[in-house]
């Protein structure tokens, strides 16, 4: 790719349209890490540093945007694994809001949140669930099951292989499902239904 | 024919939820849960639970920040920064980053020097003070009493060296 080749010259400029063209890419992988700006904003300036000091590593056998994505998804994952991650997840811990959510769902036939406000209260509920399981497995969940990509595209942009990406997918949507289990079940009664 | 719920379907159904995501399962496998669900407490749970999971997740998945139109700037002048920064020699920037310090450490232990070899010579008693506690004529006379010689002691000693001399 003609950007990195001269970027791997030391041409500044270079280096500034490929932060232009690919920020929304490394955004969008930060993103599914943190959820407030600053963090993102953080993650995804961290990420580009990475990369210019890297780029000669770049040897432009696959796609710039991937590798770009590796360096982003690897990065984020180190920026998280020294967060501490809670225990256990309660019904205690949920909101109103979360609970009237859970309750309009659970009765009616499974649409997903229409309204802002909603889909607010559905992303809070996700990070809950979410953060019982390890940064690693939470990423594999999002892109598989959020954004429906592949096994192939998960192995590719965090360096796994695909079994193993087979297996994170599995033991997080297992996770998950049992974690919202017990949610929806709680004081021996049931949210709805 | 009524499929029996039984260990093993159940298992068989949270597997089929857990291998892969609910919006990718196939009509005949999400009919096949839900008859089975009809009759399976623990798999209806568990099919509502991963329905609701799978809700939440899409959900969260769309939540994408985009980059403000400063994000390029920022980046730019942090590599410049970096690179500033790698270009100074590493004694230089040992000492810019703990001159403050150092500088500080001097000052303290200037002062302490001050403090202990100049102000206590201010603050030495005066000899008058010294000589009321003890007088020259006693310390003198103390330290020679041991070896002070009686006074046949000194006669006898003189008349002995006129002796000498004659």
């Amino acid at each position: 790719m003609d950007l990195a080749r001269q970027a791997q010259g030391g041409d500044e400029s270079a280096f500034a349209e490929i932060v232009r063209r690919y920020s929304p890419r490394v955004f969008s992988v930060a993103s599914r890490f943190f959820r407030q700006r600053m963090l993102v904003e953080e993650a995804a300036q961290e990420v580009f540093l990475k990369a210019y000091t890297q780029l000669g590593s770049f040897e432009g056998r696959g796609s710039f945007e991937g590798w770009l994505t590796r360096i982003a998804t690897n990065t984020c994952l180190n920026m998280v694994r020294g967060a501490k991650r809670r225990p256990e997840f309660t019904v205690s811990d949920l909101t109103e809001d979360e609970q009237g959510w859970l309750e309009q769902q659970s009765a009616g036939d499974g649409g997903e949140p229409a309204s802002v406000e909603n889909s607010v209260v559905a992303t809070d509920l996700a990070d809950r669930l979410l953060s019982v399981l390890s940064p690693e497995d939470q990423q594999t969940l999002l892109m598989i099951d959020g954004e429906q990509a592949s096994i192939k595209e998960v192995a590719e942009a965090t360096g796994w292989s695909e079994s193993k990406v087979k297996v994170r997918a599995f033991r997080a949507r297992k996770k998950v499902r049992e974690a919202m289990e017990k949610l929806l079940s709680y004081k021996g009664g049931r949210v709805s239904g | 024919m009524i499929k029996m719920p039984d260990k093993i379907n159940a298992r068989h159904i949270t597997e089929i939820l857990d291998k892969g995501s609910i919006a990718l399962l196939s009509e005949s496998e999400l009919n096949e849960i839900r008859v089975h669900a009809l009759e399976c407490m623990s798999c209806r749970d568990a099919y509502e639970a991963a329905r609701l999971s799978a809700v939440v997740i899409k959900s969260r998945a769309e939540v994408t920040i985009e980059p403000s139109p400063f994000f390029q700037t920022r980046v730019m002048a942090a590599l410049r920064e970096q690179q500033a920064v790698e270009s100074v020699p590493a004694m230089l920037r040992l000492w810019r980053s703990a001159k403050v310090l150092v500088s500080t450490m001097a000052v303290t232990t200037a002062a302490l020097a001050v403090v202990s070899f100049i102000q206590p010579a201010q603050t030495t008693p005066a000899p008058e003070q010294t000589a009321s506690a003890y007088s020259a004529y006693s310390v003198i006379m103390d330290q020679d009493a041991d070896d002070q010689m009686s006074y046949e002691q000194v006669l006898s000693t003189i008349y002995e060296d006129d002796d000498d001399a004659r």
